[in-house]
């Protein structure tokens, strides 16, 4: 390789690492969301139903607290590829931790460790959280199962203003000390990291201010190692030997005499009750589902009942988090759900008269939007198990709400009808 | 105080040769092996272990001072197998656990702190420095590996948890959340939203162990310290693999040998000397 070549290539690197070094400059795009759209429309619609989730104060100052809450039912129609949830855990889907997490309660059971959930039940839960990094965050509630891993729920948007340097969290032990859950250990840690950091390159220093390897490896080679055995080496160590038992044995000693009082770390199985089943005087079942493919829309055939003594209404079809309502149920969404899951005219029906008490119709329903494309949802064709199920809700006279979950396999419509 | 004239003597280089050695001493050292060390060893060790280390709600009685020592030994044998059979040097496990520290702390601050922004109390480090300081020691006591293996490696296992109690004792204080009891541990390891790190995933004093009460941590030290006796003569056999070097012989009858010598370069000076056939 001659001078001009190696220049050459040379030049090549460096505009290669330019170019590198550049390319976040010039093109840099923040991410906002987790790429919960990604998550396969099995695991968004037939696990967990979300519904009635409230980000409540969508603004909050450093320190404040907030909630996020709401309810969810665990579909019946749980997919054979996911593991049942004998073991779950609400999580909560953010951009790291921005809010601290005080407390998570479902069906007002706190819920620190995982536990069993049961497929066809209602659960209610509400977590209190503290506003800890300033910005803009897309916080999901999150439902995790273990050897499934996490479904996430509708993700809303909740600001924080305020400076992180504020933020405070202390917590009152059962000691009667109150530790800050930012910085408490962490001086104590560093230190001692430090201070054994000092005493191990002391340790190698000590061999490598003298010669440490071509030389010794030469005279092991042709003489052995009596040369290399330093005496001094055996002193020093005996005594860095004996240092760092003496600070091992003090420090832990050091430690448990500060620390007198301590458990072990606690991982139980929290035990939740679900909520108690509502009488519903509605009974839907679905006799026929097909996804229109260029059409972007659920077409479902309802057989309905209404065993009641109230005309009843249906209002709303939601699924993964996404709602798609009529004229009447447009008027019960709450203003502050995201305008980006909803599809305020996305449900239409042949027949939008209530449902006379007594009576049992059938009744064509259709869920269109685009809403089907943008969230991945139509990736249902793509599965080897092409089914749907959601919560259709209706409303009596009285303004009383019924949830019905819904379920059914998808029979997949690829062209318009006489195309 | 030292015998470096008598070394330097003995090695029969010329002035310029030492100076040279030194240069090469420094280029080696900080540039070459201590990186290597750290981009090797970092990523495996997290692998393995890289949980209990990451996050202080993982630091349980029993399979944290299991996992960790078991895991850590690995390169510490193979890098004192290295530094001890080719040159006498007996710093091979603490510039490991060094290197190892190294990393984690770039990761601490550029992954966990100003990237993920978690407290550095949430995922402080444990630190086996004392554990690889005594191990390098025994071995430069008993200048035997089988001893090492034996004495060093179990203290490396059994002080693991002393020596990170020091660091890790306030953790386990009591206290009270919505009527629940939890260490403060586990209160970090709620509080702190880990997305994809559910609760379930942690492994806290999982199996058998528990039916001895509160001696799961001398049981679990004592296990560790077994295995980790058992590991180390593993590697130190993977270091002695990897550190063998051979070269082909052909003799006047033209016959080629395959001649095992790990100073190579030493042996090829004086190739009438060299045992042909026969491991150096």
């Amino acid at each position: 390789m001659n001078i001009r070549h190696a220049f050459k290539l040379w030049v090549m690197g460096l505009c290669g690492v330019a170019t590198l070094a550049f390319t976040p400059v010039f093109d840099i795009t923040p991410a906002f969301a987790h790429g919960e759209r990604s998550q396969e429309p099995f695991l968004r619609m037939r696990t967990v139903n979300w519904y009635d989730t409230e980000w409540v104060g969508k603004s909050t100052k450093v320190n404040d607290v907030t909630e996020l809450r709401g309810k969810f039912h665990l579909s019946e129609d749980w997919p054979r590829a996911v593991v049942k949830p004998v073991r779950t855990f609400l999580n909560i889907g953010s951009p790291s931790s921005v809010f601290v997490r005080l407390s998570s309660k479902i069906n007002g059971t706190p819920m620190f460790v995982a536990g069993p959930m049961e497929i066809g039940r209602d659960y209610e839960y509400v977590v209190q959280l503290k506003a800890r990094l300033p910005g803009h965050h897309h916080i999901h509630p999150m439902f995790a199962v273990k050897d499934a891993g996490p479904i996430a729920g509708p993700g809303g948007w909740m600001d924080i203003t305020g400076r992180y340097e504020d933020f405070t969290n202390p917590i009152k032990t059962l000691t009667g000390e109150t530790f800050d859950s930012e910085t408490m250990g962490t001086a104590t840690g560093i230190m001692w990291h430090l201070f054994w950091a000092a005493v191990a390159i002391f340790w190698v220093g000590f061999f490598m201010i003298r010669p440490m390897y071509l030389v010794r490896a030469r005279v092991l080679a042709a003489y052995g190692d009596e040369i290399l055995l330093d005496p001094i080496d055996r002193k020093v160590g005996t005594a860095v030997l004996l240092f760092t038992l003496t600070v091992v044995v003090v420090g832990y000693l050091a430690a448990d005499a500060r620390h007198p009082v301590s458990v072990p770390l606690q991982a139980g199985e929290t035990k939740v009750k679900p909520l108690p089943i509502k009488p519903n005087p509605f009974a839907v079942e679905v006799t026929h589902a097909e996804y229109d493919v260029p059409g972007r829309a659920l077409r479902m055939t309802l057989h309905a009942t209404n065993n009641g003594t109230e005309p009843v209404t249906i209002g709303e079809f939601t699924t993964a988090g996404i709602r798609f309502t009529n004229k009447m149920g447009a008027t019960k969404l709450d203003p502050n759900y995201p305008a980006e899951l909803v599809a305020q005219a996305g449900l239409t029906m042949d027949n939008e008269a209530p449902i006379l008490p007594g009576q049992t119709v059938d009744i064509k329903i259709e869920s269109k939007d685009v809403l089907w494309e943008v969230q991945r949802l139509v990736d249902i064709l793509h599965d080897p198990d092409q089914r749907f199920a959601g919560l259709l809700m209706s409303w009596t006279d009285k303004g009383e709400r019924l949830i019905n979950p819904i379920w059914a396999p998808v029979l997949p419509v690829f062209t318009r009808l006489g195309a | 105080m030292f015998r470096t004239d008598e070394i330097i003597k003995a090695s029969k280089l010329p002035p310029e040769g030492v100076a040279m050695s030194r240069h090469i001493d420094y280029i080696y050292f900080i540039p070459i092996l201590f990186v290597t060390i750290v981009g090797t060893f970092h990523m495996h060790f997290d692998l393995l272990a890289g949980d209990w280390d990451f996050w202080i709600d993982w630091k349980d009685r029993q399979w944290w001072p299991i996992v960790t020592p078991i895991t850590a030994i690995t390169f510490c044998a193979a890098l004192q197998y290295y530094n001890w059979v080719n040159y006498r040097q007996p710093f091979g496990a603490t510039i490991t656990i060094l290197a190892l520290l190294a990393g984690k702390w770039v990761t601490i601050v550029a992954a966990w702190w100003w990237w993920s922004n978690y407290p550095y109390n949430f995922v402080m480090p444990s630190t086996l420095l004392p554990s690889a300081i005594v191990l390098d020691i025994v071995l430069l006591l008993t200048r035997n590996w089988t001893l090492t293996a034996v004495i060093g490696a179990w203290m490396f296992a059994a002080l693991f948890y002393p020596t990170n109690w020091a660091i890790f004792a306030y953790s386990h204080t009591p206290l009270v959340v919505d009527g629940t009891l939890l260490s403060w541990a586990d209160y970090m390891g709620f509080a702190y939203v880990r997305t994809g790190t559910p609760e379930y995933i942690r492994m806290i004093e999982v199996g058998s162990l528990r039916t001895f009460g509160g001696h799961s941590t001398m049981i679990s030290s004592f296990f560790a310290a077994f295995a980790s006796s058992l590991m180390y003569i593993l590697w130190w056999q993977f270091g002695k693999f990897f550190c063998t070097s051979y070269f082909y012989l052909t003799d006047d009858r033209q016959k080629t040998t395959k001649v095992y010598d790990v100073f190579a370069y030493a042996t090829l000076a004086n190739q009438d000397k060299a045992k042909v056939g026969g491991k150096a």
